[in-house]
Order: C-alpha cells, then structure tokens, then sequence
C-alpha cells in the first residue's frame, strides 16, 4: 500500500467512521483498547493499553485517529490502561470462540467457498452453545470478522471467571477432543446365557440424553434410516468394512421398521446385536467427526485476549466486522451484508491478479491491464488486500 | 450441621464459626490441660497424614467431650503444620484431610452433599440419586483431573447441566476440600507458640523425614541443573527469559525433565520467576506431557532433536551420546567418580556405543 492509497483507504475509512454504529462491549470502560493505524503500515505496530470512558471518546478516536484496525480486550480490568498486565489487574473475560478458515482442515480454496465453509462450523458451535452448553440466543453475540471467519462472544456473569483451563474444557467439547466414543457406546453384560461371548449387548444413550451419547444417537439413527430408504442401500452399506449382504439386509429390514427405530432412539440396541461391533463404532465415530465444531484453541483460552470491535472496519479487506443474530448468519452473505462502500467508480492499478465476487458482481484483475475501474466497494477490497494501488499512475 | 457433623467436617465455614463463637483463645488451644486430647488428636491428625489415612470416628456415645476435642483437634493440627511449614507435609496434610471428608462424604445423602457443595459456592441440585450441576462450575470442579471420564466432552451436559453421580460429587468435594485447605496453609503463628508446641512437633518432624526419604520427597534436590545437555539447558534459559519455544522443543525439554524425576511442581515452581509467566497454562502444557493417564511420554533422542533443530549448543560429550538423557547420566556418573562415588573404571564406556 503506497502512500496515495494509504491516504485514500484512510479517507474513506473516515467517512464510514463519522457515521458508523459502533457495538460497544458491555462494561467497555473496563477493557483495554488496541489499534493499528494506517500512518504505520506495513509495520504492524499495535497502539494498545488505551482506554475509553464514554462511547462519544471512542468516537472520537475512530473518526479522528481512523485506524486500520480496531481491537478490544475480551477481558475486564480494574486499569485498563495500566502500562502492564500485572498493574491492569485482570478481573474477568468474555468467553470467546474463534472460527477461522485458516484453522479448518481441508478448507476449500476459494473466498466466497471458504466462508461459506466457516459459517457451516459457526452453526455446529452455535448448536453446542445452545442446546448442550444452554446459553440463550441473546447471550450468544455471533461477528463476522470482516476477513475469513466469525466470532462468537457471551458475556454472562458464569462464564466471565473462567480459567483458562476450563475454556480450554470448552473447546474439547465442541471439538469432541478426548471424546471416548466406548464410553457412550458400548457392551453391557447380560447374564444367564451360558457363558457364550454374544451374552452382552450394546447400549447407546437414547436420543435425548444430553451430550455427546444422545447425538451420536440422533446422527446414527437418521444416518441409517437414510440410507434404509434409498434403493442403492445394499451397496452403500456392503461398502462398509465387515458388512455382507446377509447383514446389510438385516440393517435396512431394522430401520426400515418403525417400531425398531423407536427402540433404537431409546437406546435400546438389541436389534443391533449381531452386527459388527467395529461397524457401529466406525458410525459412532463418523458421527463424531461430523458434528465436531473446529475453533481455535488458543484464543478461547486466552483470557487477555484482543478481539475485532463489531462496527469497525477490517484493514485487511475493508469489510464491516459485522455483529449478527443466529437468523442473520443463516442467510449471512459477507461480500455483499458485510460491505459498506459505494457503487461510485475508482481508478486503480492492478498489481497482483486478484478474483472475487462481491454484490453479485465478478471482478477479476490481473496486473499489466494500465488504469482499471471498478466500484468503490471492490476498490476499497482489492486496495485493503494489497492487489491494486489506488489512482491512475 | 449438627455439632458432630461440624467435628466431623471441621474446615467448612459453619464450623470454623462455631469454633469462633466457643471462644477459645490460642493460648487455652495450647495449654489448657482441659483441652489434652484434642491436641494429642491434632497430633495423630499430622502424623496419620503422612503415615496414610485420617482416621475418623464415629462418635457413639453421647458425651459432648469427644465431639469437640475432635473439633479442636483441627485448629490445633493446623497450627502444628503451619510451625512446620514444609511444603510436602502442607500437600500430604491437606490431601489426607480431603480424602478422609471424601470417605465420609460418600456415605451421606445427597442433600447433604448439596449443602456441603454450598459451602464452596457450588450449587449442585440433586435429584434421586445425581446431581445436575451448572458445567461452569462443573469444569472449575473437574478441570484438574486427570482421568478422562471427567472431562466434559465425556459427560452428560443438557441445556448447561452436568449430570453427575452422588460418589462423583463425593469426588469432586474431595478437590475443593483439599483446595480450601492447602490454599489456607500456612497461617501465621507467632513463634513463641510454636516454641510452645515443640512438645508435638518434634515427633512428627522424625515422621516426616523419615518418610521424605523412603518417598524420595527430596528429590528433586538430587536433580542437577547444572548437568542437563545443552540443548536443555537452552531451552530452559529461553523459557525463564520468556521466550517462547517451538512445540517440538517444549516437548522435548519437559519430557526430559519429568524423566529425569521432577514433578510438575517442581518444574512450574522453577519458571515461575517472571511477572508475566502464565502458572495455568505452563501447567496444562506440562500436564499434557506427564500423560494424563500416566503414562510419560519419553523424551527424543539426538537424532530427532537435530531433525527439528532443537539441537542447541553440541559439546564434547555430545559427540558420545545418542540421547540427551544419556548426556544426563554420564555427566552425574562423572561428577560422582570425581568425587570419589564411584569407582574409577579405565574411562567411561557409553554401552549403547559399544
Ligand atoms: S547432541 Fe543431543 S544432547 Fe547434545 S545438544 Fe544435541 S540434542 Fe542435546
């Protein structure tokens, strides 16, 4: 980013800031406040140890100083301005969960895919936070971090004394690390049967024990029955190690049955018995690798932690870190709701061939092409990235 | 709680008020003839500790008399382990006070065991036979253990209830009973109290050492520092320095360490001298090393080390061994024939060199 681009990002960045709606944290007297600003860049220096006692002195700094990014400390001192950690006097912490698509394996290459990607993993955590962990929907504060992912934020008073320890046992459980799948699924002994080795049957939790036992029954049930209905279900299911036709019959006969499923759901596994132990265990695992949500561990147990403000700007691509309920990130569209600049036509100079698709519109750019124009919004994002430099020579 | 309850459970917050409100002074604690029994039963209190169990009774008659030189008896052991002030007697103390609640903790009902929840600001609500149990304070409960059953991943959670069973809430109380008990110690006690309690300390210092000897408590003293490879000892100056090391290398420097016979604590305690050093997650790191089944990872040897570039500072030695716990060993066995240990062979034979 040259100088002349630098003073146009930051001027439009000014704009958006005389105007924006900026979602203060609560209790945001309390926190420590860290910025980067353009007059510094490429060098990455941090102003931080700042801190705020009205949301008009915030203002204040964003539309005067306009940083390029803007960062607040999930956690609450009792000095947040304090030079150093120790004189700050930490009190308590947000608890955070990090989704980035930088941390998810096998994340497909593409931006557009790769977000869409990191939303699917947002409603996994959302349904942990939800269902198992019991948070209420207003108490789950979901931001799109204005480059490759979301961040999930809760405040409530249980959460906020956390160690990092605990926030660590958390992420285990949304991740399902240290999961031992034998633990819900396993044998039971039956006695009476002479002593023959099948006098033991499975059990599962039911459907609605909380946990991992009651999904991994949900998953496999409806996984099963799935695939009970479909007319290549013999194949499907002969596709698996230690399953015959003999047995694959039998699976599809039980969940074609109504009355079997409604047992299964209960936990009551007998129906199962003469199938494969090591089958239902690669099941039970599949559903465990399906359903895990995968965020990044050390933010959450970071309790000192720097986190995007929602309602400022992303310098890296100049999107909106945009604040959204669980209903907007279902239909959430971040190169098109995330978005903040005009339709108005700029000049750049391409540097690096660059591709997005952004308001519906494809824009690819390779450099060499002279002076291009595009629209502010995919100017300001092909600037932010470092693709292009802003004006016509 | 009833009177026997309070002797019985003595470092809840009910009872440490109703010892308060009896009024007795530190002085009458200490010499009053009336009060002999509960200060030999402080005694056998430390000395049971270390030796095993504390044992508890169960009060069968109905005289007030044994109730509360059993309830005294604890102000008074406390007193006895605070002159001492060792920390392996303050860990082994308030861990056997802990299990022994736990022993008696099983055997309760659970509305009992709510109660005592309580006590340590955990609300457990009871139901038949569990307890549904916030996770927050479920995890601040069971984060410390080791097993893997505890960990929340492999437990009932339901719309933010953890549903555990009465003996594991019994389990759970043990750890924050021993929390309680280890954070209090020691207490200040002026020294001419202890002067005082010579008398009961002297006994039970003879115990203690004779049991830190056959536990090999005092360890970590045989540990030499100033032997460790130098790859080791690198990355133990980083650390201290509040560098931080890659994974491989933090791996391999904590690994070692627990080989060569340290404790977590005892590694903890020596990093722990910079304001910015992080206890919690040092810990975990280093708890996740030690295995949480038990089982200790082994530290790699030269080759690996040098596959990662952890290896940092190759001398003379270094040249004869393939394993940095080999360097260990062979600078300890030499340290001890020049000082006369050992007896001095033609040179020093690297078996595994042979
Ligand atoms: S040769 Fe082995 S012991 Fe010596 S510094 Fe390298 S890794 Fe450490």
């Amino acid at each position: 980013m040259n100088d002349k681009t630098k003073r146009f990002v930051k001027s439009k960045f000014q704009d958006y800031y005389r105007t924006a709606e900026i979602h203060l944290p609560p209790d945001f007297t309390s926190r420590e406040w860290g910025f980067i600003l353009f007059d510094e860049m490429p060098e990455f220096v941090m102003r931080r140890h700042k801190a705020f006692g009205s949301s008009g002195e915030l203002h204040d700094y964003l539309s005067g100083m306009v940083p390029a990014h803007a960062y607040y400390s999930v956690a609450y001192y009792e000095y947040p301005n304090a030079p150093n950690m120790k004189e700050k006097n930490w009190l308590s912490a947000d608890l955070i969960f990090d989704l980035d698509a930088d941390h998810l394996p096998g994340a497909p290459k593409s931006y557009a895919d790769m977000l869409e990607h990191v939303k699917q993993e947002s409603l996994k955590l959302y349904g942990f936070l939800n269902n198992d962990f019991g948070f209420a929907e207003e108490d789950i504060h979901i931001v799109f971090s204005g480059g490759r992912g979301y961040h999930f934020h809760i405040s409530t008073p249980a959460v906020r004394s956390l160690g990092s320890a605990e926030r660590r046992e958390i992420v285990d459980y949304v991740g399902s690390t240290g999961l031992e799948v034998n633990r819900f699924f396993g044998k039971k002994g039956v006695s009476g049967d002479a002593g023959r080795e099948s006098a033991e049957v499975f059990v599962l939790p039911s459907e609605d024990e909380g946990g991992w036992g009651g999904r991994i029954n949900r998953y496999m049930v409806s996984y099963l029955s799935g695939i009970a209905k479909q007319e290549d279900s013999i194949k499907i299911l002969t596709g698996f190690k230690g399953i015959g036709k003999k047995k694959a019959e039998q699976l599809i006969e039980i969940f074609r049955d109504e009355r079997q499923i409604s047992l299964l759901k209960n936990g009551k596994m007998e129906a199962l018995s003469n199938i494969p132990k090591p089958f239902l265990e690669a099941l039970a695992n599949q559903a465990v690798s399906e359903m895990s949500a995968s965020v990044d561990e050390p933010v959450t147990s970071d309790v000192k932690r720097l986190i995007r403000l929602p309602g400022s700007l992303h310098g890296g691509s100049g999107m909106r870190v945009t604040a959204l309920s669980i209903s907007e990130l279902e239909t959430f569209d971040p190169l098109n709701d995330a978005v903040v600049f005009s339709d108005k036509s700029v000049q750049l100079k391409v540097i690096k061939p660059f591709s997005v698709q952004m308001k519906g519109n494809d824009f690819v750019v390779e450099p060499g092409e002279g002076t291009i124009e595009v629209p502010e919004y995919a100017a300001m994002y092909l600037l932010c990235r470092g693709a292009a430099e802003y004006g016509s020579n | 709680m009833d009177d026997r309850d309070l002797a019985l459970f003595p470092f809840i917050s009910e009872a440490s008020d109703h010892v308060g409100s009896l009024g007795f002074s530190l002085d009458r604690l200490i010499s009053s003839r009336a009060l002999d029994l509960a200060r030999i039963r402080g005694k056998e209190r430390v000395i049971q500790s270390i030796s095993g169990e504390i044992e508890k009774t169960s009060f069968s008659g109905s005289e007030e008399g044994p109730v509360l030189s059993e309830l005294l008896s604890y102000p008074f052991a406390r007193i006895l382990v605070s002159c001492i002030d060792d920390p392996f007697l303050t860990r082994r103390y308030s861990l056997a006070e802990a299990v022994a609640a736990y022993t008696l903790l099983k055997t309760r009902d659970v509305e009992f065991l709510s109660n005592f929840g309580n006590d340590f600001g955990v609300d457990a609500r009871p139901s038949d036979s569990y307890f549904d149990i916030n996770f927050t304070d479920y995890i601040k409960l069971a984060s410390s253990m080791k097993d893997l059953k505890w960990k929340l991943v492999n437990r009932k959670l339901d719309h933010g209830n953890v549903r555990i069973a009465k003996e594991e809430f019994a389990r759970l109380l043990q750890e924050v009973v021993r929390a309680r008990i280890h954070d209090s110690l020691p207490i200040d006690v002026p020294e001419e109290i202890c002067d005082l309690c010579a008398p009961y300390l002297d006994g039970i210092k003879e115990i203690l050492d004779k049991r830190k000897t056959e536990y090999g408590a005092g360890d970590f003293e045989a540990v030499e520092r100033e032997l460790f490879p130098p790859c080791i000892a690198h990355a133990i100056a980083n650390t201290m320095a509040g560098v931080n090391l890659a994974h491989s290398m933090r791996f391999a420097m904590t690994s070692f360490l627990l080989t060569v016979g340290m404790t977590v604590d005892d590694i903890i305690n020596m990093f722990n001298v910079s304001p910015d050093f992080d206890v919690e997650k040092t810990r975990y790191q280093i708890e996740h090393i030690s295995g949480s089944s038990g089982t200790t990872y082994k530290p790699p040897a030269c080759a690996t080390m040098k596959t990662y570039g952890n290896c940092y500072g190759e001398d003379e030695l270094c040249k004869r061994i393939r394993h940095p716990l080999r360097y260990y060993s062979m600078k300890l066995w030499i340290k001890k024939r020049d000082e006369g240990k050992v007896k001095v062979q033609d040179k020093v034979v690297d078996p595994e060199q042979k």
